[in-house]
């Protein structure tokens, strides 16, 4: 069968609406108290997804290529902010910490997608780099605060061991060694997991969206295992770059653990 | 002949969370003795031993380690010189080898025979652990016997030990002591100990400092302090060690 592009009308939007009116419907009987809150989620996930797409309509209409990079920094910056403001670590200068290493891993994962792997003309052909430097930001910041906040709890639950080390004269990489490798593994289970399981449970979202947009199928789930592969990657060079910088936080220059700081995290 | 000193205290202070911990501290400590820092517990015993281990830097004052200001020592080489044995020792996932391996995770060149594990577990009178045995399922007392063999590793020329024998039972403290005695006497180096029953240090340190409330309240060997006119002395040394 031939491929088919299904254009979905405002029309079609509206008809749609009568899942809404299923859902609400259901909601009122079952007396579940959430009608009201189901009906502005009706109303903000229609305007803020009307907004991004006239925002994106805007941003794929532009040629230059400072306007993508300075989008780029943008988006790092407010992720960044995100994890920074969310998490509430007491580790000094984290946000510059998560800005440094998300924009490092945009540009050694992007730059190899847009160069090397898809090849795209020109590089910051918006269509292409806005997607995936999007993924990789999330993917990274995701990583990222889970590692810094399981490292802490690491280096709160062996402050014994780090402190015998050092008393032995280790240096400080090797007194953390074991709270950096048990932080990094617990972030990167989730992502190996996806590898073994991918397209067995569901399909990822970004395949299903291509392939209803009409993408012969084979094209869409090559770009599903790039993906993959480039997710593994984000989550490792995020984590082992903001690790580097964070561990070094919780010491002084005389190589003495910083226990008001440690202290001063929850848990 | 003068006593070389290992230790100087001049004039330190220590505050941890808003309260003082050391207050204007100095003493002098000379090669080759055996001190016991006795004292409540909240005295700033331990704050001492961190200070002298590096693991804590004094907020003012000055503290020396053979002559030479302490933060003029490069960290790493002082800690090797001035070895720390803590209260509950960590002991690392592994075998008692590992143990005393860990030095290979930071020293690539670092080897060991099995004949020289063999010799340091005597030493420390582990001489019924076999070196594959799982560290972590040792007793207490074992667990503290390796974790000063583990410290010996770097032969020392100062071992610093918190509380050794805080949580053995009376046999097992004096067996422990006598051989940190033992060593001394072989090895030569300094012994500074903290304690809170010095009827057990007094059979081993030759010489006490009695620290209350961060303050240095007495120093000397145990028969003078027995008679100092200190109030406050008197009724730590008569309150049973405690």
């Amino acid at each position: 069968m031939e491929s088919q592009f299904y254009v979905v009308t405002w029309w079609d939007v509206l008809v749609a609406l009568v899942f809404i009116a299923l859902t609400y419907g259901i909601m009122r009987y079952w007396k579940i108290g959430l009608e009201k809150t189901l009906l502005v989620g009706t109303v903000r996930t229609f305007l803020q997804l009307t907004l991004m797409g006239y925002l994106l309509s805007y941003i794929f209409n532009q040629e230059s290529w400072y306007f993508m990079v300075g989008l780029l920094t943008l988006m790092i910056l407010v992720a960044s902010f995100e994890g920074y403001r969310r998490q509430k670590l007491p580790i000094p200068h984290y946000f510059l910490i998560l800005v440094g290493s998300l924009g490092i891993t945009v540009l050694i994962v992007l730059g190899t997608i847009l160069k090397f792997i898809l090849a795209v003309e020109p590089w910051y052909y918006p269509f292409v780099m806005i997607p995936i430097a999007g993924m990789i930001i999330g993917n990274g910041l995701n990583s990222m605060t889970l590692t810094a906040n399981r490292f802490i709890g690491e280096l709160k639950h062996r402050e014994g061991e780090v402190e015998t080390l050092l008393s032995l004269g280790a240096p400080v990489r090797a007194a953390v060694h074991g709270s950096l490798v048990s932080a990094i593994r617990a972030a990167l289970i989730p992502n190996i997991n996806n590898l073994m399981t991918v397209g067995l449970v569901q399909l990822p979202g970004m395949m299903s969206g291509q392939i209803l947009a009409g993408i012969d199928p084979l094209i869409a789930v090559r770009y599903q295992i790039i993906i993959m592969y480039m997710w593994i990657t984000t989550a490792v060079l995020t984590d082992v770059i903001s690790l580097t910088f964070i561990y070094r936080q919780f010491f002084t220059s005389r190589d003495q653990l910083r226990l008001k700081i440690l202290r001063q995290a929850e848990g | 002949m003068e006593q070389t000193s290992v230790f100087e205290l001049r004039q330190v202070n220590r505050n941890e969370a808003g309260r003082e911990i050391l207050t204007n501290a100095s003493l002098t400590i000379g090669a080759g003795e055996f001190v016991a820092l006795l004292g409540p517990s909240g005295a700033g015993k331990t704050t001492i031993l961190r200070l002298f281990n590096a693991l804590d830097s004094p907020d003012s004052g000055e503290i020396r380690f053979r002559g030479e200001r302490l933060d003029q020592v490069p960290v790493r080489d002082l800690r090797q010189k001035v070895g720390m044995v803590f209260q509950t020792p960590a002991i690392l996932e592994g075998s008692v080898r590992e143990n005393l391996l860990v030095f290979q995770r930071w020293q690539k060149d670092f080897t060991i025979s099995d004949e020289e594990i063999h010799q340091i577990l005597i030493q420390v009178g582990l001489e019924n652990t076999r070196p594959d045995q799982a560290a972590r399922s040792l007793s207490g007392g074992e667990k503290q016997r390796l974790a000063l063999a583990r410290t010996l590793m770097n032969e020392p020329e100062v071992l610093l030990l918190d509380e050794p024998t805080s949580n053995l039972d009376p046999v097992m403290a004096h067996q422990i002591l006598r051989q940190i005695k033992t060593l001394q006497e072989e090895m030569g180096f300094t012994v500074i100990m903290v304690s809170h029953n010095h009827e057990l240090a007094a059979r081993y340190a030759d010489r006490f400092v009695i620290l209350l409330q961060g303050q240095i309240a007495a120093d000397g060997p145990l028969s003078v302090l027995k008679t100092a006119h200190s109030p406050a002395v008197q009724t730590f040394l008569n309150g049973g060690g405690e």
